[in-house]
C-alpha cells in the first residue's frame, strides 16, 4: 500500500499526528509512539526539502516525538529526577494536547457547516461583494505549499529531462518577478510558472514568491478556500482597501498595534 | 392594505429597512402599542404568513436581533444576481475561531497552545472581517490582548447568540471516536464521497444494509 502524505491538508503537528493515527487505526490513549514517530518523520521529509519556516513548528513536535520515545526507552527509576511516586506516562500530555486539538477541530468542522446553511440566507445591502473582488481571504503557507506542490508534480511529469542549469538566483528572481507583478498586478499563483517548466526554476520562482510575500512586497489572496490564488502587487493593494497593517512586521502582535491600552468599545 | 396599515405590515416594513438585526427591544420601543410578548407574537405571525403566502423572504433570528432574509430555496438565483460567492472562511480560520468561540476570552498566545500553530496571520483576518474583537488585556506578564467573538460572528453563523454554539463533544467521546472513524474508513459503504471528514455522532455503528444499494446514506447535502 503506497502511502501517500499530503502535508498541505494539514493545520499544523496536531493535525498530522493527529491523521497518522487515525490512518494507523492505533488507540489515541495509547499510541505506539515508535511507529507514529517513524511515519511522522517520514511525512516531514516532504516539507523538508523546502527548507521552510513553516516546518518550525512541525520540527518542535518531532522533536517531541523523539523525546517521549527515549524516555519510554529508559527504565523507569532513571527517568525520575529523585522524584519518587507513581511514574506518569511520558506521552501523557501529547495525549491531552490531541485530545484538546481534536475537539476544536471538530467543532471548527460544525461551524464550517453553519456557515454554509447561513450563507444560504441573503440580506439587504450586504456589505462583502466589494471585498470579494481583491480576494478577503490571506492566503496561508498551507495553502500555498499545496499550490506549489501542484505546480511541482506537474512539471515532473512534463519535463522529465533536466538539461544542464545555467546560473540561477533568487535575487534575480525577485526583482523578475516585481518587474511583472508591476504590469500585471492580480497575477494568478499557477502563471507565476508558466515560463518555467523546469523543477529548479520553479523552485527559484517560489522562493522568490516568499521573499516578496516576507517583506510584504507582495500580498497572496483567494476568495475562498481552493479558489485561485491570485499575487498581488502590495502598493496596490494598500491603495485600494487602505489598510495600514497589512505588512506584518513579524512578531508583532495585531492588538499592540492599533490600539494601546485601549479599553473595548 | 389600505388605510391603517396592521402591526405585521409595521413589523415586516422595519425589518426590510434595518440594516442589522433589530432586537426585540427596539421593535417594541416602535410599536409603542405592544408588550414584549405581544411584539414576538406578531414576529412569529409575520414569519408563518410570509411562509404561507410561499414568499421568497422569511424572518430570520440572528445575533440578538430579527430580519429579513431570503429562503434558503431561493438561493441559487438569488447567486446569480450577486455573481460573487460569498468567501468561506478557511480551515485555520474555523479552527482559530471555534477555540476563541468556545474559550472567550482568550489570549492569542492561549490559542496557539492548542493549535500547535502560530495563529498571526489568521487573526490578522479574522480581524479584518470583525468576527473577532478586543476585550481588554489579561493581568497577567506582558498583559496579553484578549479575544472574543463579535455580533458579526453571530450573523456569518446564522447564531442568535452563543448559545447556540453546538456542544463540545466531550473528551471521553473523543476517546471512542477514533474506533469509530477507523471502522468507518475501512467499511463497504465508503463508495460516495461525502464529507467524510466531519464525523458525525448520531451516525449509528453498524447499521450496513446491504439489501438496498441505491439508497444512499442520509447525509448533510451541501
Amino acid at each position: 500500500m503506497s502511502f501517500q502524505i499530503k502535508l498541505d491538508m494539514f493545520e499544523g503537528p496536531l493535525d498530522l499526528l493527529l491523521h497518522l493515527i487515525r490512518e494507523h487505526q492505533v488507540d489515541i490513549l495509547d499510541i505506539p509512539i515508535a511507529s507514529i514517530t517513524e511515519a511522522y518523520l517520514r511525512s516531514l521529509a516532504v516539507m523538508q526539502e523546502l527548507d521552510l519556516d513553516v516546518a518550525g513548528e512541525y520540527l518542535l513536535m518531532a522533536a517531541t516525538l523523539i523525546h517521549i520515545k527515549s524516555k519510554m526507552l529508559l527504565p523507569p527509576e532513571e527517568s525520575a529526577e529523585g522524584e519518587a511516586g507513581e511514574e506518569e506516562d511520558p506521552r501523557a500530555e501529547l495525549v491531552s494536547r490531541l485530545l484538546e486539538y481534536k475537539k476544536f477541530k471538530e467543532a471548527a468542522q460544525t461551524l464550517g457547516l453553519l456557515e454554509s446553511e447561513a450563507q444560504l440566507l441573503h440580506r439587504r445591502g450586504a456589505p462583502a461583494i466589494d471585498l470579494e473582488v481583491e480576494g478577503p481571504l490571506q492566503v496561508t503557507m498551507v495553502e500555498l505549499l499545496r499550490a506549489f506542490r501542484d505546480i511541482l508534480t506537474r512539471a515532473e511529469t512534463a519535463a522529465p529531462l533536466e538539461i544542464t542549469p545555467e546560473e540561477l538566483n533568487v535575487g534575480q528572481r525577485i526583482v523578475m518577478l516585481v518587474d511583472r507583478l508591476a504590469l500585471e498586478s492580480p497575477l494568478e499563483f499557477g502563471r507565476l510558472f508558466s515560463d518555467s517548466p523546469r523543477r529548479v526554476e520553479i523552485i527559484v520562482t517560489f522562493l522568490a514568491l516568499l521573499e516578496l510575500l516576507r517583506r510584504g512586497l507582495a500580498s497572496a489572496r483567494q476568495v475562498e478556500a481552493l479558489a485561485p490564488i491570485m499575487i498581488y502587487r502590495t502598493l496596490e493593494h494598500e491603495e485600494s482597501t487602505g489598510s495600514p497593517e497589512d505588512s506584518p512586521a513579524r512578531g508583532e502582535s495585531v492588538g499592540a498595534a492599533g490600539m494601546p491600552e485601549a479599553s473595548p468599545a | 392594505m389600505d388605510g391603517e396599515p396592521d402591526r405585521l405590515g409595521i413589523l415586516e416594513a422595519l425589518l426590510f429597512v434595518a440594516e442589522e438585526p433589530l432586537p426585540l427591544g427596539k421593535l417594541q420601543e416602535i410599536l409603542e402599542d405592544a408588550d414584549a410578548l405581544q411584539t414576538e407574537a406578531s414576529l412569529r405571525d409575520l414569519a408563518l404568513r410570509l411562509e404561507g403566502e410561499g414568499r421568497g423572504l422569511m424572518v430570520q433570528e440572528v445575533a440578538g436581533g430579527f430580519r429579513l432574509a431570503t429562503r434558503p430555496e431561493t438561493h441559487a438565483f438569488v447567486q446569480k444576481l450577486q455573481q460573487v460567492k460569498p468567501a468561506r472562511l478557511s480551515r485555520a480560520a474555523l479552527e482559530t475561531l471555534a477555540i476563541i468561540a468556545y474559550r472567550q476570552p482568550i489570549t492569542r498566545s492561549e490559542i496557539e497552545a492548542i493549535r500547535g500553530v502560530a495563529v498571526d496571520g489568521v487573526m490578522r483576518t479574522l480581524l479584518e472581517r470583525e468576527l473577532i474583537r478586543m476585550m481588554g488585556r489579561k493581568a497577567e506578564a506582558g498583559r496579553p490582548m484578549l479575544y472574543g467573538t463579535s455580533t458579526q460572528f453571530l450573523e456569518h453563523f446564522g447564531m442568535k447568540d452563543l448559545g447556540d454554539l453546538p456542544t463540545l463533544r466531550e473528551i471521553n467521546e473523543l476517546i471512542r471516536a477514533p474506533e469509530e472513524e477507523a471502522a468507518g474508513a475501512v467499511g463497504p459503504e465508503q463508495s460516495d464521497e461525502g464529507p467524510a471528514d466531519a464525523p458525525e455522532p448520531a451516525r449509528e455503528a453498524g447499521r450496513t444494509t446491504e439489501a438496498e444499494p441505491d439508497e444512499p446514506p442520509a447525509s448533510s447535502h451541501n
